[in-house]
């Protein structure tokens, strides 16, 4: 019987050798019915509810507890197939985990197959907006046309053609990163299984200078991986000239393709 | 082949480990969770701390290490 707070890293199907790591230290696991749940003993004081929210705004406590989790499950990961949990899920007593797996049990097995040989990877596409401007004569063929009007324009009719093209330029700017956004997804897509979409983060949290046009996730199965990252580079090659960017991570334990949806 | 995430992992910002970890909608279980609210509450304080030049800079190269 075990005693204190249990924190949850992630059910996998198989029992991984915990000894091979010095990271897996402390952990322990709990098995039900053919699931194997990662957890670890966790202190009150560190993540009874009151105490997690007050360490919640300490993000020297955030960072370094968030990085042991996902160091965890992703090496877990290389041995089996795993359900990562979210940071911060912790159960009061042994009886309140097995009551979970019982509840959600065909819902948990069902998703261990769904994810099997597959893996995460995520891809944030973002645009210079000054950069962006620059080429737009290349990228626009309304605005290439209007600025050759202009061109052969009297500097009173080329005047207003200028007021009109920088309404174009926006517009223009708009469809643009749109549909770059939407096609470099949907090449992303025809190799994944599934996708997901992730809210737009503001500067003031990228801290980057260009706007975020694109934070989304795929799933897909990891012998496609180096495709995967193949395309992603061609494409990131093609449009970095025109002021756009793409970064991506990965892969990372299927975290935002496992919502269990919650019994009422 | 490819590396693995953990092996770049002290190079991850912690706002990515945050995208991730946090308002996945994972799972909503748990007697103890981490609230919608306080995920609003985890990326104000990210937000401040990153209105600040310097801990930015540290974020940027991926030294996620923050002073108290």
């Amino acid at each position: 019987m075990i005693n204190g707070l249990i924190y949850v890293y992630c059910i996998s199907n198989s029992h991984p050798e915990l000894s091979r790591n010095t990271l897996f230290k402390g952990l322990q696991q709990i098995s039900f019915r053919g699931l194997n749940v990662v957890i670890r003993m966790v202190s009150e004081s560190e993540f009874s509810e009151d105490n997690l929210k007050r360490n919640l705004t300490d993000l020297a406590w955030l960072d370094s507890y968030a990085r042991e989790h996902i160091r965890i499950i992703s090496l877990l990961m290389e041995d089996c197939t795993v359900i990562p949990f979210n940071f911060g899920t912790i159960y009061n007593s042994q009886d309140s985990l097995l009551r979970f797996l019982e509840d959600y049990y065909d819902s948990l097995i069902e998703k261990i197959e769904y994810i099997s040989g597959k893996e995460e990877w995520g891809i944030k596409m973002y645009f210079n907006h000054t950069m962006l401007i620059e080429q737009i004569d290349e990228l626009s063929m309304e605005a290439a046309d209007l600025e050759k009007q202009i061109m052969a324009s009297s500097p009173g009719k080329a005047f207003l053609l200028r007021r009109k093209k920088s309404e174009l330029i926006e517009s223009e700017m708009n469809r643009l990163t749109k549909s770059y956004g939407q096609d470099y997804f949907n090449q992303l897509k025809k190799i994944s299984e599934a996708t997901m979409l992730n809210n737009l983060l503001p500067k003031e949290l990228t801290g980057r200078d260009d706007t975020m046009i694109l934070n989304a996730s795929f799933l897909l199965y990891k012998d496609k991986a180096s495709d995967f990252t193949a395309t992603l580079n061609f494409l990131r090659e093609k449009c970095v000239g025109f002021g756009f960017d793409i970064e991506f991570t990965g892969p990372w334990p299927p975290f935002s393709f496992i919502s269990i949806k919650e019994k009422v | 082949m490819h590396d693995n995430v953990i092996d770049r992992s002290k190079d991850l910002t912690i706002l990515e480990l945050l995208d991730r970890v946090l308002n996945k909608g994972v799972i909503l279980t748990g007697d103890i969770v981490i609230s919608v609210a306080d995920v609003d509450l985890i990326y104000l304080g990210v937000k401040l701390m990153l209105s600040s030049v310097e801990t930015m800079e540290q974020l940027k190269s991926g030294q996620a290490i923050i002073k108290k």
